[in-house]
């Protein structure tokens, strides 16, 4: 019991230290994000003539993408909340519902995307579509290594079970989702909300 | 598996949260999605208010999620981590705010072909039938024809492409001449027209081959003509 109250403590520190670092990145990853919304706020009205994201966006569309990173958010913690009881299935079945609704949200975004370009508005069409696909296109990428990250850790943790290793690996896998809610929420609003203010 | 055997050595952690602080941060999140939703789909601020609104629900947001589903602050003091977030929020708000305000400058009263115009003269760019082939070193000889009265001093200037044409005015009479004859307007340059104040003189650089006339805006005003050789 003794050694293994040390290991904890030790434990305990290191994580703090890992999680730390991982705040860092998510900062930086957060200024990148400033820079992509400064070049589409600067950009959004260069349209070229061609058509502005009040004639090209669908709100309801939107609306579900942010309902569906929303809820994935929810069940992520929740899958947090299990992973600490250390409930394994539990854990498989929230991750495994944040998952589907991440590869919702990916299909929805891939399906808006898709119907621009065969309507011909592509990143070469003006400015205002360049910065608009980079940066909704580098938040779904973000969201696309979530999801592979996601995937290969819940096969760990079915074929392994879960251990402190895993368990660190679940707490910044879900300090990255949650982070990417939040910077969701201003594309949704900055992007989506503003083109029909 | 050691740690998760003592669950309640765990949970005594700080930073981790409960059911109930993720149901209420969803439920706020909810919230503060669906009504900026709905003032957007009902128009029923005018364009400003509308636009703080919905920007102060997405800031509201974020603090929701931060608290519930981060727990930020919640952690072993000293806070790194919030210390992190707000100066990256004070780096976030310059970016932001300077670069809508700097670019709000640049692109005010300056359409996309003014833009092309000045850039044009501005680099003294080189045409030759209007086509750009180079650009002007800026040590031409200088040429210069003084107006007064309906009467340009010489009335026809030879030049060497490159070289400069100053046009000063005498009088108290603010001129605008007009490039081409008076029948049918052309560009010098990418310009149609220089305009010169009362007892000042605008410059412009020779940067295309021919001859040209050019013609006060005025019906009797001044007209003449210079030619531009290689």
């Amino acid at each position: 019991m003794e050694a293994d109250h040390e290991l904890g403590g030790h434990e305990a520190a290191s994580d703090d230290r890992v999680g730390f670092g991982f705040w860092v990145y998510l900062m930086t990853d957060l200024l990148m994000f400033t820079v992509l919304f400064a070049t589409f706020a600067v950009l959004r009205n260069n349209t070229f003539g061609g058509p502005t994201g009040r004639e090209l966006f669908s709100l309801p569309a939107a609306l579900s993408e942010t309902l569906i990173l929303l809820t994935s958010s929810f069940t992520a913690g929740l899958g947090m909340l299990a992973a600490r009881r250390g409930s394994k299935n539990q854990v498989l079945t929230w991750f495994g519902v944040t998952y589907l609704l991440g590869i919702a949200f990916l299909a929805l975004e891939l399906r808006e995307f898709t119907a621009f370009i065969h309507e011909g508005h592509t990143w070469h069409s003006n400015a205002s579509l360049s910065s608009f696909f980079t940066l909704v296109g580098a938040h779904g990428l973000h969201i696309t290594l979530g999801l592979l990250w996601m995937g290969i850790t819940l096969v760990f943790i079915w074929v392994r079970g879960l251990d402190s290793h895993l368990i660190r690996k679940l707490t910044l896998l879900s300090l990255f989702w949650h982070f990417l809610d939040i910077v969701w929420i201003f594309i949704f609003t900055v992007v989506y909300l503003m083109a029909f203010v | 598996m050691n740690n998760v055997s003592h669950p309640a050595k765990i949970e005594s952690r700080p930073g981790h949260g409960s059911v109930t602080s993720y149901v209420i941060g969803f439920l706020l999140s909810l919230i503060f999605t669906l009504i900026p939703y709905s003032l957007v789909i009902h128009q029923s601020l005018d364009k400003n208010a509308l636009l703080a609104t919905i920007l102060g629900f997405a800031l509201l947001q974020m603090v929701v999620q931060m608290i519930f589903f981060l727990h930020l602050g919640r952690e072993k003091k000293p806070h790194w981590n919030l210390f992190f977030l707000v100066s990256t929020i004070g780096i976030i708000l310059l970016v932001m705010v300077g670069s809508l305000w700097i670019m709000s400058h640049l692109s005010h009263g300056m359409s996309s072909m003014n833009v092309t115009d000045k850039i044009v003269t501005g680099e003294a760019i080189y045409q030759v039938n209007g086509v750009q082939v180079g650009t002007c070193s800026g040590n031409g000889t200088n040429h210069r024809i003084v107006l007064l009265g309906n009467v340009p001093t010489p009335r026809h200037t030879d030049a060497q492409i490159c070289d400069t044409l100053t046009i000063m005015t005498q009088d108290n009479v603010t001129r605008a001449l007009m490039f081409g004859p008076r029948a049918k307007a052309e560009t010098y340059a990418g310009e149609t027209s220089v305009s010169v104040s009362p007892k000042q003189s605008a410059v412009i650089t020779l940067t295309q081959l021919g001859t040209h006339t050019f013609h006060d805006r005025k019906v009797n005003g001044p007209t003449g003509d210079f030619t531009v050789t290689r």
